[in-house]
């Protein structure tokens, strides 16, 4: 016994314990309601035929939004030539697969015949911007997928057991330039596309402008990088396992902060851009965003917390260089992301148009997220933390220090005998 | 390989591979069906005349027992719209089975598509029930199902019996202009419009007359010479739907109740 | 050995033996399924719940009622009440094919492949009529109305399988009242009357539509009430009113009811957008609490002070200008 105590881990290893209990717990719960919501339909959640898509679409477009800081960084590295940044890259591209991941496990959860998920890629409907989400998302899944092994690879149970598949896996980082043209050409497509999806419905008057894919796409990237610099530096705070370079995410941070001043332009030109008449739905939609039921999560949660304060934090030197601050700014970036996912989805659905003759009657209707969308979304979000978590651990995902056996300088290699 | 550049030929080797795998696929994946359909000989119409619409419902009664709708939904709806001289004006809504369908435009599986006589139907066995249909509709006329509807129809079979399978939970439902009737009718040489065993429940349920049904590519048909001879409107014309069915205004002149004996 | 004369023989007689066999196996099978009889049980198997409410209503029991049963059999089982009581009588041999008023009686004639072809059925009211207008029902009320004059049919009102009225219990709107009798059946198409006439005299004693627009007329004509019919002109004559107001009708000009208590102002109806007859949809948003989000702005405000607290302790020292000693150790 005496034994086994010396044996036992560190302090450290029981935080690690007790965090992959709580996710646990979360895990378990979000597993429960997915069961419970797959055995009972989804009349168990508040979504009604006014509101039909509510909290765990807005996962799922958040997800996919905030994993954008892969195509962008890679693009970045690969094809712009920013070769130093690689190791944010590789973050990025793990917290892609993640992020896709949960997507996917939400959407699964939102549709209404789950069983039947395999249909968008058998019957194609060229016309739809769904499908061509669907399709996309799909396919970059797969290059995410290519992109990751190379990280697979660093996980050293798997070296020992298969070292050859390991050496093959590593070996796909050759083809990071080609993985990175599909995966910016695909991103390019669907990030927008998840805007469009909005965007083509004149239904909706407070969707229907081709704007909503510019901001999609935008925010995408804003938010995704920024939530890869923040995990990256919150792991190195809270494990030997994550080393950052602080001089690679302070540059970033700062380019950050640029994109964000054109972010907070487009978005308040935006706001601005649907004051200037009255069109019955619209008008009422910027109603609720700027003094209804959304106005806090708008103002504090979007604009406030979600732009304007990071942009200021992350452009002035002082705070830039400031740990916290950075870190802060960069989680206040990726919450008001998500943020716009919840503010536009709701805008247009808790706006009511009537149909029938005469002036266009305007109504409203309220959406509140049942006890069982809260569980199996934080079962979602849970998941993902998971990932992440093991992949700080594991797979080294956090690691500036690590260069990849394709970026070894030439002289190594000369050793070797020269093949065909 | 030990230099970390990929040669020429590796190169187009997975180009060709890759080119090869993607027109395979293609190649045995199924036709898409949605985009442009040919127009089929018949276009149907329906016309709807709000001085005769009484508000009593028997239309979405009789199209909740022939298309077996659960109860908490109506495919067909009817709404109080006014008052003209004392007496309520009704307008009941079915599907628009829209020429220029949002709700065809965007399914990501193609399962609401065009038929060729302008009917927009849905395939319940493909849909993956993700309401995209349901956000795009501007007319609310889809209804999800988000509980199953188990046991006995109540309005059967006083107001008729179904006769199409239920839908299971997790698909939208709306209306299709009975498209069961239409082509039992067709085959059976009778006249959708004219015959009723031929023609939608609703229409034929309609104890006023106010719904009428028809071909609109045929010129003598009822639907021809009404909308030729009266003035119709359609809802949201603004959105560029082009739905099929026109209402005919209420006439305080028509809805007189008074009855020479 | 046989030789082959007798081997050719032999094959003959037993290729004889297997064609007639597969003959007689094939002529039986070519023989048409015996047609199905065209009675309620048949219909039935498929059409069941049409069968249930048809054998549970007048329809169905029209032969095996037992107070017809006994009215008939008093009077010497007349064959021209079973014109109508059964289908199919055939008055010379006084049989007929089905009791009752069966399937075939307005569903006729059968397709040969049904289910394929659709059931034809005659709705008119020239086939009600050839048993309901009978003398006895004085029907001819009836063209008098206003539904007649419309071309309504007996089938708009009436259900011909449970030969009852029209449910309209199960329409979810407002508008379908909730009556004892069958008036709920006549607001549901007027509807103008519901909201009118709930604040009337005549409904605060308790009459409804039917009490006056339907009302039995007592005929006299052999004492039976069985074939009698309310009056289906649907209008309110004189002798409805003296049916209650008989003592006023010569009598001196005295309201015998309060009018006062009578023809009140009627609700408004907020009619504002009738697409959106949904209960979830209201005409303003939902309303924004202050306090929530003070709440949150205090929730915010708490985390801000928080973060702030090294900066504005540190400040609040310089103000203060005490323990200059304490800035060197603020740091982060």
């Amino acid at each position: 016994m005496k034994a086994l105590r010396a044996k036992l881990p560190s302090l450290a290893f029981n935080w690690w314990l007790a965090w992959l209990v709580f996710l646990g717990l979360f895990l378990a719960g979000g597993l429960t309601a997915g069961i419970l919501v797959f055995w009972k339909g989804l009349s168990l959640t508040n979504l009604t035929d006014l509101v039909p898509w509510g909290l765990w679409i807005t996962i799922d477009l958040s997800s996919i939004a905030l994993s954008a800081g892969a195509f962008s960084l890679c693009a970045g590295v690969y094809l712009i030539g920013l070769k130093r940044y690689e190791p944010v890259a590789r973050t990025a591209t793990f917290i892609g697969l993640t992020g896709y991941s949960m997507a996917m496990l939400s959407l699964l959860l939102d549709i209404g015949r789950p069983d039947r998920f395999w249909h968008a890629m058998v019957y194609w409907n060229k016309h739809s911007l769904l499908w061509e989400v669907t399709m996309c998302v799909c396919l970059y899944l797969t290059v995410l997928l290519f992109e990751s092994m190379p990280i697979i690879a660093n996980f050293e149970w798997l070296r020992k057991r298969f070292p050859k598949l390991t050496e093959k896996m590593s070996q796909v980082h050759h083809y990071a330039p080609y993985l990175a043209i599909a995966g910016l050409g695909l991103s390019c497509l669907h990030q927008s596309s998840l805007g469009a999806v909005y965007g083509v419905l004149k239904a909706r008057p407070i969707w229907y402008k081709p704007g909503l894919s510019v901001l999609f796409m935008l925010s995408a990237i804003v938010g995704g990088i920024a939530l890869t610099l923040f995990a990256s530096m919150l792991a190195s705070r809270l494990t030997p396992k994550a080393r950052i370079n602080d001089g690679l995410i302070e540059r970033l941070s700062h380019f950050l902060g640029w994109l964000l001043m054109a972010y907070f332009y487009w978005r308040a030109w935006d706001t601005l851009a649907m004051t200037y008449t009255y069109q019955p739905g619209r008008t009422e939609g910027l109603h609720l965003l700027t003094s209804g039921p959304l106005a806090f999560n708008f103002w504090v949660g979007e604009m406030l917390l979600g732009i304007f304060l990071p942009m200021v934090l992350l452009l002035w030197q002082k705070t830039r260089l400031n740990p916290f601050w950075r870190m802060l700014a960069l989680l206040m970036v990726a919450g008001g992301l998500v943020a716009y996912r919840w503010d536009t989805n709701l805008s247009g659905l808790l706006v009511v148009l009537s149909y029938m003759p005469g002036e266009l009657g305007v109504g409203y209707t309220a959406y509140k997220p049942s006890l069982i969308e809260f569980v199996a979304g934080f079962g979602v979000i849970s998941y993902g933390l998971l990932a992440f978590s093991l992949g700080v651990r594991y797979l080294r995902v956090v690691d500036h220090r690590f260069i990849s056996k394709v970026h070894e300088p030439v002289e190594v290699q000369a050793v070797e005998s020269v093949t065909a | 390989m030990s230099d970390n550049k990929i040669s020429r030929r590796d190169f187009l080797k997975i180009t060709a591979v890759g080119a090869a795998a993607v027109a395979g696929y293609s190649s045995i994946r199924p036709a898409i069906a949605s985009g442009p359909t040919q127009a089929g000989p018949h276009q149907w119409v329906m016309v709807i005349d709000q001085s005769k619409c009484t508000g009593c419902e028997y239309c979405t009664m009789a199209c909740r027992a022939h298309n077996d709708v659960p109860p908490d939904i109506s495919w067909n709806e009817v709404f109080e719209v006014g008052e003209l001289n004392g007496q309520k004006v009704f307008l009941p809504r079915p599907c628009m089975q829209c020429a220029e369908a949002p709700c065809v435009e965007v399914c990501p599986v193609a399962a609401s598509y065009y038929r060729s006589d302008g009917i927009v139907m849905m395939d319940y066995d493909r849909c993956i029930g993700c309401r995209y249909c349901e956000v795009a509709c501007p007319y609310g006329a889809r209804s999800f199902n988000w509980k199953k509807f188990d046991g006995p129809n109540p309005a059967v079979p006083e107001w008729g019996q179904p006769e199409v399978a239920r839908r299971p939970r997790g698909v939208p439902e709306k209306c299709a202009f009975c498209y069961q009737r239409i082509d039992r009718g067709l085959a059976a040489g009778l006249k959708p419009g004219i015959d009723p065993d031929a023609t939608p429940a609703c229409v034929v349920a309609c104890p006023t007359g106010a719904r009428i049904f028809g071909d609109i590519n045929d010129p003598e048909s009822n639907v021809s010479k009404l909308l030729k001879s009266t003035n119709t409107y359609r809802l949201r014309e603004d959105l560029g739907t082009s739905p099929r069915v026109y209402y005919i205004a209420a006439d305080p002149a028509k809805m007189k109740m008074e009855v020479s004996s | 050995m046989f030789s082959k004369i007798e081997r050719l023989l032999f094959s003959l007689m037993v290729a004889l033996v297997f064609a007639g066999v597969t003959l007689i196996i094939a002529q039986a099978k070519a023989q048409p399924a015996p047609v199905m009889q065209a009675t309620p049980d048949n219909c039935g198997a498929c059409h069941s719940d049409f069968m249930h409410s048809w054998q549970d209503g007048p329809h169905g029991q029209a032969f095996s009622d037992q107070v017809f049963q006994k009215t008939w059999a008093d009077q010497g089982k007349p064959g021209a009440c079973l014109v109508c009581h059964t289908t199919g009588y055939d008055p010379a041999t006084g049989t007929w094919s089905q009791d009752g008023v069966a399937c075939i009686s307005c569903h006729n004639p059968i397709p040969a492949n049904h289910p394929k072809d659709p059931m034809p059925v005659d709705k008119s009211t020239d086939l009600c009529g050839t048993c309901h207008s009978d003398t006895r029902f004085n029907w001819q009320d009836w063209k008098v109305s206003a539904h007649y004059q419309r071309n309504m049919t007996c089938v708009v009102c009436h259900d011909a399988h449970s030969a009852g009225l029209k449910n309209v219990d199960t329409k979810n709107t407002a508008s379908s009242a909730t009556t004892d009798d069958v008036s709920a059946l006549c607001i549901n198409c007027h509807q103008e009357y519901a909201m009118n006439f709930s604040y009337s005299a005549h409904h605060q004693q308790g009459l409804s539509c039917v009490d006056c627009h339907l009302l039995h007329i007592e005929k006299t004509t052999d004492g039976s009430t069985a074939h009698q019919i309310p009056d289906h002109s649907f209008t309110a004559s004189l002798t409805t009113c003296n049916t209650c107001h008989e003592n006023q009708m010569h009598g001196p000009t005295q309201p015998s009811v309060d009018s006062s208590a009578a023809e009140t102002t009627t609700p408004a109806q907020s009619q504002s957008n009738p697409s959106m007859q949904f209960a979830s949809v209201t005409p303003e948003p939902q309303p924004v609490s202050p306090l929530g989000f003070a709440g949150l702005a205090g929730l915010l405000g708490l985390a801000f002070g928080m973060v702030l607290s090294p900066w504005l302790e540190r400040a609040y020292h310089i103000v203060i200008k005490k323990d200059k000693d304490k800035e060197e150790d603020e740091h982060e």
